[in-house]
């Protein structure tokens, strides 16, 4: 705590304030520009920060990765394209609510819920990080593997109308992610000869072109309508479009904490990424809501718990790289590579040798959510001019953007050609109303569990009783048959549909081997 | 096309000397090279060790050289993707590839689609070597892989961490030699495998070199390289213990066939002052990477003897 408060006394100086609020405001804009992400502007900062001095340095790119995340809201919100694949929930209540006129509300409820999401997780980094560590090494592929088998079963409540067509979505989802080399063999799986296919289709011009680049072309298709409706749009004609009223704060601070919890969560376990815990936020927010139908319309809820666990993600995944020098996130990989670079090795050793630095970086983070505050606070007037500019002066730029985006991540034309790619199986999947978010959660969590099962069964020494020895994993196994269950029993009741129970269990083949294995 | 469009860039006096040597022959070329700024594809991501000490050695080369070296990230297939490219570009020292050497000595017998052999490229020398080793627990009652195949013997279906094929080659030919019971853990990166150690989820694990980091919980028991750790000297190397498969990795710097031997002489001599470059060793040495350098014929040299030695293991071990 003394140490906080000398870090307080090196980071509150004018010139250290200012490279951290360079890194908060550049990361913020690169987050609401759709394609631009994070990952992008951190790997590029980080040879800029070679003359700045260490705490500057690594406040600044810490600074970029916060306000990108908290930036990524704004075109979630206003234009249905997420700044990063991680606010795609975001938008499916945040859009609505801007269409009804609303921009302003979503805009301070997605920034409010960013910076205390945000600000929680920075706060359980500092007091916890040691501790926590410990605890997420005991935390092998075998408990991932039951974690990441329960949150499969949130694809039944984030299907939409239709589990069915969910399913189908959340299946074609893994089948994507299926290719590339194989992890144990090294086969290449459908890459048809493709060297560029080996290491999989890339999270970024994948996401790009269902999310981003399909809706400009819905949009395009529908121009005069919107247009016309653009004109029609009083943005915040009265203080209740304006403002969060009273009963929405009482009805979002709970649902902020759960995504904050979960954020931080999914932050700490390796591997698993924002996206991931902003999708299960959402999903457990309209599991938990009484009125869950009416998710998707504009609930302001929806806003909150994605971008709450988005937000919280980003700091608790520092929390491994700091504790034990593993990191926990593509960010923090980047990351580790610049604290070593400006003399601090993360791990262990990082707080006896270099206490004051370490304390240095805190401050600089704490300073960084208020930050985040002020200038989305600012920003967020301008950004919501945005939503009544026609969306013909909008979508070349969009596109524009998207494009060198999914350039950006491996360098070459092939990612532009993935992004167009998918574009077209996102339009589709809008016009058939498959649910891109059950895809995505597929494309995500789908590999991790077929890495994880491979290494479970290995671990385990292919014996069921080994699982024994892990009763964290069995928790969540047996949650997972309870979820299973109440989902089958509940839909059955509601429209006595139980088909709908069985397929839960289906969307990729790892994941039927479990099962099997649990019924042995 | 492509001259026209690179010209684009450049000062109307700078276009009109390009014009000039394009006509004369490429050795002519060299006389002035360089005379722009280069191109240098590195085959993994942005922020890796690799790319790390890619941007450090190519901030150095290009103090020596004069021009701006500028790093292109192309990551895919191990390097295959960034080296196919470099292939297909012009011989004129322009586009310049640094990269771990196994996208040559090891991947063409490890990937179907990849044919690659030292003859396809020249190299204007190595620079530094990666400690590829087993790695395990500090409190590990084995501190060699003579000391580990004994205790194998008496712990059946022990878990081994592996992230590359190999890695696993390594396993399954001491297992194959000893008659052990092993399961390899398919893992995917460099942090994965630290973290699979540190929660001790595995025995052992083969690592690139990343757990020299964590000299408190981990410790080496095996070089896997035909020399000793300068990192753990007193660890030796899996061929002094009667295995015949160590198969060294280096960084190397790369160029398309035919490139004027002027040329490569020019970029050996600025790498090679990376050696003595402060930046350059604090690089080095916060991932604790050895710097080795070699010039132009030891690196063609030892690109040529990995390159038979690894077939003749890689395909060895799979005829089996």
């Amino acid at each position: 705590m003394d140490y906080l408060i000398i870090g307080f006394q090196d980071v509150l100086n004018p010139v250290t304030l200012f490279w951290v609020a360079s890194g908060v405001t550049l990361g913020y804009i690169l987050g609401a520009l759709p394609g631009l992400g994070k990952a992008t502007g951190v790997a590029v900062a980080i040879p800029l920060t070679f003359y700045l001095t260490p705490v500057a340095a690594l406040g600044m790119l810490i600074g970029i990765a916060k306000g990108s995340a908290a930036g990524s809201a704004v075109s979630a919100i206003l234009l249905n394209t997420p700044g990063e694949p991680s606010s795609a929930p975001t938008a499916l209540d945040g859009y609505p609510l801007a269409r009804q006129g609303k921009a302003q509300k979503a805009l301070k409820m997605g920034l409010y819920a960013s910076v205390i999401g945000d600000f929680l997780s920075t706060i359980v980094l500092i007091g916890l990080a040691a501790p926590l560590a410990n605890y997420a090494l005991l935390i092998g592929p075998v408990e991932l593997c039951a974690i990441l088998l329960f949150s499969l079963t949130f694809i039944g409540g984030l299907s939409g109308k239709s589990m069915i067509k969910g399913l189908i979505a959340g299946a074609f989802g893994v089948f994507f992610a299926t290719i590339g080399l194989e992890t144990e063999t090294f086969v290449p799986r459908m890459t048809f000869g493709m060297l560029e296919l080996d290491d999989g289709l890339k999270l970024v011009p994948l996401a790009i072109g269902m999310l981003a680049v399909a809706e400009m072309i819905i949009q395009a298709g529908n121009l005069k309508a919107l247009d016309a409706e653009t004109a029609n749009i009083a943005d915040g004609s009265s203080k209740d479009d304006r403002e969060i009223s009273h009963s929405e704060w009482r009805r979002c601070i709970p649902v902020i904490l759960r995504g904050t919890v979960i954020g931080s969560l999914i932050g700490i376990l390796p591997g698993l990424g924002a996206s991931v815990g902003s999708f299960l936020s959402y999903g457990a927010t309209k599991r938990a809501s009484k009125t869950p139908e009416k998710f998707g319309t504009g609930m302001i809820e929806g806003v909150a718990a994605a971008e709450s666990a988005d937000n919280a993600v980003v700091p608790s995944s520092l929390i491994p790289l700091f504790a034990l020098g593993i990191p926990g996130s593509v960010i923090a990989a980047l990351l580790i590579a610049a604290f070593i670079l400006h003399g601090l090795t993360p791990g262990p050793l990082m707080f006896k040798q270099q206490p004051r630095l370490v304390a240095d970086v805190y401050a600089a983070m704490i300073c960084a959510s208020f930050i985040m505050l002020f200038i989305g606070y600012s920003g967020q007037r301008i950004f919501a001019m945005i939503i009544k500019v026609p969306l013909r002066l909008i979508i070349p730029g969009v596109l524009l953007l998207c494009t060198i985006g999914a350039y950006m991540e491996t360098g070459s034309v092939f990612s532009i050609y993935v992004m167009l790619g998918f574009t077209l199986i996102g339009f589709f999947a809008k016009k058939l109303d498959f649910s891109f978010v059950t895809f995505l959660i597929g494309f995500v969590i789908g590999p991790n569990i077929e890495l994880t099962f491979r290494q479970s069964l290995q671990l385990l020494d292919h014996r069921f009783s080994n699982l024994l020895h892990h009763p964290i994993a069995l928790v969540f196994i047996i949650l997972t048959v309870l979820t299973i269950w109440w989902l089958g029993w509940s839909s059955s009741v509601a429209n006595s549909t139980p088909k709908s129970v069985e397929p839960v269990a289906q969307p990729s083949a790892a994941n039927q081997d479990i099962h099997k294995k649990r019924e042995e | 096309m492509s001259i026209f469009t690179r010209r684009g860039f450049l000062g109307a006096s700078i276009a009109l000397a390009i014009s000039a040597t394009a006509l004369s022959t490429a050795a002519l070329a060299a006389d002035d090279y360089p005379n722009k700024p280069i191109t240098m594809l590195v085959g993994y991501g942005a922020g890796g060790q690799t790319d790390l000490i890619a941007r450090a050695a190519a901030q150095v080369m290009s103090e020596q050289v004069g021009v701006p070296i500028n790093v292109v990230n192309k990551p895919g297939a191990g390097g295959a993707v960034a080296a196919r490219e470099l292939q297909q570009a012009d011989p004129d020292g322009y586009t310049i590839m640094f990269h771990s050497n196994t996208v040559v000595n090891s991947a063409p017998f490890i990937m179907d689609r990849v044919d690659f052999k030292p003859d396809d490229f020249e190299y204007a020398g190595m620079i530094t070597a990666y400690q590829v080793g087993m790695a395990t627990q500090k409190d590990a009652p084995y501190n060699n892989i003579t000391e580990f195949v004994a205790w194998a013997k008496e712990n059946p279906g022990f878990s081994y961490g592996a992230l590359s094929p190999e890695a696993r080659l390594y396993m399954e030919e001491i297992a194959k030699k000893n008659d052990l019971d092993v399961n390899i853990v398919p893992l995917q990166s460099g942090s994965e495998m630290i973290n699979a150690l540190l929660g001790k989820q595995v025995v052992l694990a083969f690592s690139g070199g990343i757990h020299y980091r964590y000299t408190d919980e981990l410790k080496s028991i095996s070089a896997l390289t035909s020399f000793r750790h300068p990192s753990a000297p007193d660890v030796p190397t899996i061929e002094e213990e009667g295995y015949p498969i160590a198969m060294d990795s280096r960084t190397v710097v790369m160029l398309p066939k035919d490139t004027p031997r002027a040329i490569l002489d020019t970029l050996s001599e600025a790498l090679s002052a990376a050696q003595t470059a402060e930046n350059f060793n604090k690089v080095a040495a916060a991932s604790d990477i050895p710097v080795m350098y070699l010039d132009v014929d030891a690196a063609t040299k030892e690109m040529n003897d990995t390159y038979t030695k690894n077939k003749a293991i890689i395909e060895g071990a799979s005829a089996n």
